[in-house]
């Protein structure tokens, strides 16, 4: 059946006319084969505007529209939704960004603009031609369970958001801690295994000494963590450095350290593995202060790069260094040294006075919360990957800066990285939040620009399994290749690696990309 | 042969790359319109195969431009697209192309500037190298 | 698997320069797997040895395919017409491929794309090394599940040698002594008894030295009766 394409040509309110010849754009429309319907427009934006082109839409019964406007994400989801109502499927609209490629950039080109466009215009009903209609699937959650790993500050602030959202919240705690949280506590809980997909999971933990199944149509990963351990240079040389949270917790059990106490602000000073964390300050000043308190006597010193109290914490700066407290800020080029043969003396350079210090130390502190251990079994249950330094890897920060790389999954407080009580209540907020307003909308959806496997071209090389961040390949029945489609986020890293090109993304197919650069490239520049 | 004016292709993925281009247009920079681009979803799309076909479809120069490596929306993607390009820029040595007509950038979003500093210096190179058959216009 | 390299370009388009008409002919399999020679690896090479024609002002045409196994002659056989419609065939499969392509056809050209190296295990993606030479008599049941034959740089059966240190091998430091990971292996599953006896000298005859090789399965055999009609199968 041949292809009944509508162009549409968006003035953008005269813009895109004080460049380029649009009469042009849409004579050679008009002329090019397979379009049935022209439409030049003020405003694709405009209501008016939109109807007026719907109607011509149905009326010429077009299956496909090339539109050429401004940048997708605007101007899309409008246009796809009055499109959709006018019987053309989302996937068969191509849009060209005359108005940002184009107009913007070329204001003392216009005859190459001119050329561009056209050529522009040219290779999108190319595409055009080349676009097969595709669905979404819609599946309904089967809960509106969130899932909350661990019951610290973040997981409670979680569950708060959450339930505040309208979810059903369900908190794994692995201790027999009890606290106050809406929705159901698990303690002695923990999380076995996973195996479904956002908005429809069904989660293996165990309770106590039993095994259930739980379903979720969200999970928030608030299991905390932090280091144990010096990193970098100074670990080689001082063995016995004791992480903050130790501290505090000798502290409480009446064990004050040896004196002097040099209070590193990061288990890295030299910043080789890790930067400056904000949670260093908050901590750090209350049990430094508290020690002074109790132990006058003992020398105390915060040697540190950046000082980052959250809000009014910032008033423990003056109460420290009324009692007593010494600051002293380096940066990387002066970070704290010891050197093996002399090891009770930290090395390092005072910013302000350009000195190199030499401090005597009884105890080396640095800051540091308590480490979860945990983390790992949980994303390797959730098949999520973690971040070099123990905690759980992020999602891109545009994706969602409490999100995994699994959407639907979501971390918060130091899971993520070690940070302090405030700012884990805030994020623990911010996941509890996206959480409950996923659930809510009661359904999830995929499919439409994914990935498929041609089974017969399938070298079942295991590349494509292996490089997956959504682990959506599969080897499965016949011993090849199969994608889910539920997990696949349509990004088509597999599709560029497969070594025999077996598996091609849809909507964006080697044809389709080719085809379009082909096209682009013909005639002159 | 007459004034052939360079020709640039360049593949940019819809998340980061496109926007950084967007921004820049949106930020009054300007930039040569020697240069016309393909969106891909990411630049983990990107195949050799595609990059390579370009040239024969008669690019000058041809640049990738994705997310940053550490904050690509698609967590691997970028790093994928960069050991593609650096595999066919090997390629292209070997096979004694200037692998200098093949490039990789990276921008976040929010950057206005990196993506005409892109097409300039990919349309810089096509200019000083000029069309890959022999007696094309190069310096 | 087979694992394999491609010849470096500068060598294969020298190699091709004199053809006209080239088909390139890649393999889905140990050649896919190890991408060297799958379908992918033949379409970009196609399009660089296009791109150095144009650049060399040369007329030539290139057109690349692959086949499910190259070594198998009636998926050969299968692009015969293709094959035969050109110069030059240029195999990217192991020279398994390239040979079985000359055998069907002595009086084409078949040149080889790539070089085939080694028995290989993919260590992590993208990395292959080698664990076996083929010598026709595995002892490794002996040895902890280990080869010295491959992985010991003097295949002895009696290692390590004098110049073992700090579990490395002395020809290159980054490599392992075999024998060290032996006893690590064999100390692991308490079989550390075998490692006293001396082994004797190996008889290699089972291996490449003793000659080409050649296993038959006489039941697997077809009959002159069963073989009767299969053109395939000249």
């Amino acid at each position: 059946m041949k292809a009944k394409i509508q162009v549409v040509i968006c003035r953008c309110c005269s813009e895109v006319p004080a460049l380029l010849n649009t009469d042009r754009l849409a004579m050679l429309a008009t002329d090019a084969d397979m379009v049935v319907s022209v439409k030049s427009v003020d405003a694709v934006c405009d209501g008016k505007d939109l109807a007026g082109v719907m109607g011509e839409a149905k009326e010429k019964e077009v299956d496909r529209a090339v539109v050429l406007a401004c940048h997708k994400r605007d101007v899309a989801p409008a246009l796809l939704r009055a499109y959709k109502r006018a019987g053309v499927n989302e996937f068969m609209i191509k849009l060209v960004n005359l108005r940002e490629e184009v107009v913007l950039p070329h204001q003392a080109q216009p005859e190459r603009a001119q050329a561009k466009a056209e050529a522009m215009l040219r290779a999108a009903l190319v595409r055009s031609v080349m676009l097969q209609p595709r669905e979404r699937q819609t599946e309904e959650m089967r809960t509106n369970n969130v899932v909350i790993i661990g019951a610290g500050v973040s997981g409670q602030a979680a569950a708060r958001a959450a339930a505040k959202a309208g979810a059903h919240t369900v908190i794994l705690e692995k201790t027999g801690k009890t606290m106050k949280a809406p929705g159901v506590i698990l303690p002695h809980s923990q999380l076995i295994g996973a195996k479904g997909w956002t908005g429809n999971y069904t989660l293996t933990i165990r309770v106590g000494e039993k095994v259930e199944e739980l379903e979720a149509a969200a999970i928030i990963v608030a299991t905390g963590g932090g280091w144990t351990e010096l990193k970098g240079p100074l670990a080689k040389a001082v063995k016995d450095a004791v992480p903050l949270y130790k501290l505090h917790e000798r502290m409480e059990n009446n064990d004050l350290p040896k004196g002097p106490v040099v209070v590193v602000d990061t288990p890295d000073p030299a910043g080789k593995t890790l930067k400056v964390q904000d949670y260093a300050w908050d901590d750090t000043l209350e049990t430094v202060i508290e020690l002074k308190k109790r132990a006058p006597s003992t020398e105390a010193y915060v040697v540190f790069q950046e000082m980052r109290a959250f809000g009014l914490n910032e008033l423990a700066y003056k109460e420290a260094a009324d009692i007593g407290i010494r600051f002293i800020r380096y940066d990387k080029a002066g970070a704290p040294k010891v050197d093996p043969k002399a090891p009770a003396k930290l090395a390092v350079k005072d910013f302000a006075q350009g000195e190199v210090l030499s401090i005597p130390f009884g105890t080396l502190v640095f800051a540091s919360i308590p480490p979860n251990k945990d983390n790992e079994g949980i994303a390797d249950a959730l098949r999520i990957p973690m971040a070099f330094d123990g905690g759980i890897r992020r999602g891109s920060i545009q994706r969602g800066p409490v999100e995994t790389v699994r959407p639907g999954i979501y971390v918060c407080g130091s899971a993520l990285f070690p940070k302090s009580r405030e700012l884990a209540e805030r994020e623990g907020e911010m996941a509890g939040s996206m959480a409950g307003e996923f659930v809510k909308t009661g359904r999830t959806s995929y499919g439409g620009s994914v990935a498929e496997v041609e089974q017969e071209k399938c070298s079942a090389c295991l590349t494509c399994v292996r490089t997956c961040p959504y682990e959506a390949p599969f080897i499965g029945r016949a011993s090849k290749a199969e994608i889910r489609t539920e997990l696949c986020q349509g990004c088509g890293i597999c599709v560029g690696i497969c070594p025999s090109k077996a598996i091609e993304l849809h909507h964006y197919t080697d044809d389709q990309i080719m085809g379009e650069a082909r096209s682009l490239l013909g005639g002159d520049f | 042969m007459a004034d052939r004016k360079p020709k640039v292709i360049g593949f940019v993925c819809e998340r980061h790359g496109m926007e950084a281009a967007v921004l820049s247009a949106r930020s009054g920079k300007q930039h040569d319109a020697s240069v016309r681009l393909v969106e891909v979803p990411c630049t983990g799309r990107v195949d050799g195969i595609h990059l390579l076909k370009a040239f024969e479809d008669g690019a000058d120069a041809v640049f990738v431009f994705g997310c940053l490596e550490k904050n690509c929306y698609y967590d691997t993607g970028s790093i994928e697209g960069r050991k593609r390009v650096g595999y066919v820029k090997q390629m292209l040595e070997e096979a004694g192309i200037e692998k200098e007509r093949l490039e990789m950038f990276n921008a976040a979003s929010s950057n206005a500037w990196m993506f005409p500093k892109a097409v300039e210096k990919m349309v810089e190179v096509a200019k000083k190298l000029g069309p890959i058959e022999k007696g094309g216009d190069g310096q | 698997m087979i694992v394999a390299k491609r010849k470096p370009l500068a060598e294969i388009v020298e190699m091709v320069r004199p053809y006209k008409k080239v088909t390139v002919v890649g393999c889905r399999s140990c050649v896919a797997i190890c991408l060297a020679g799958g379908e992918k690896e033949v379409k970009m090479l196609v399009s660089a040895l296009r791109l150095r024609a144009k650049k060399d002002g040369r007329k030539q045409e290139f057109e690349g395919f692959v086949v499910e196994r190259q070594c198998e002659k009636e998926w050969v056989k299968e692009v015969e017409e293709k094959l035969l419609d050109s110069d030059l065939t240029l195999s990217m499969a192991c020279s398994l491929g390239a040979q079985t392509i000359g055998d069907m056809y002595p009086s084409h050209l078949t040149f080889p794309g790539l070089n085939t190296g080694m028995f290989g295990v993919p260590e992590e993606q993208g990395v292959w090394s080698e664990k076996c030479v083929g010598c026709g008599n595995c002892i490794i049941h002996t040895t902890g599940g280990i080869c010295p034959i491959a992985r010991c740089a003097k295949s002895m059966l009696n290692g390590p040698c004098g110049g073992s240190a700090n579990r490395k091998c002395e020809v290159n430091l980054e490599v392992d002594c075999a024998w060290a990971a032996i006893y690590d292996r064999l100390k692991l599953q308490n079989r550390l008894d075998l490692i006293e006896p001396i082994t004797p000298a190996k008889d290699w005859s089972t291996s490449h030295a003793g000659g080409r090789r050649t296993y038959v399965r006489e039941d697997a055999k077809l009959t002159p009766h069963q073989k009767k009609g299969k053109e395939a199968l000249k």
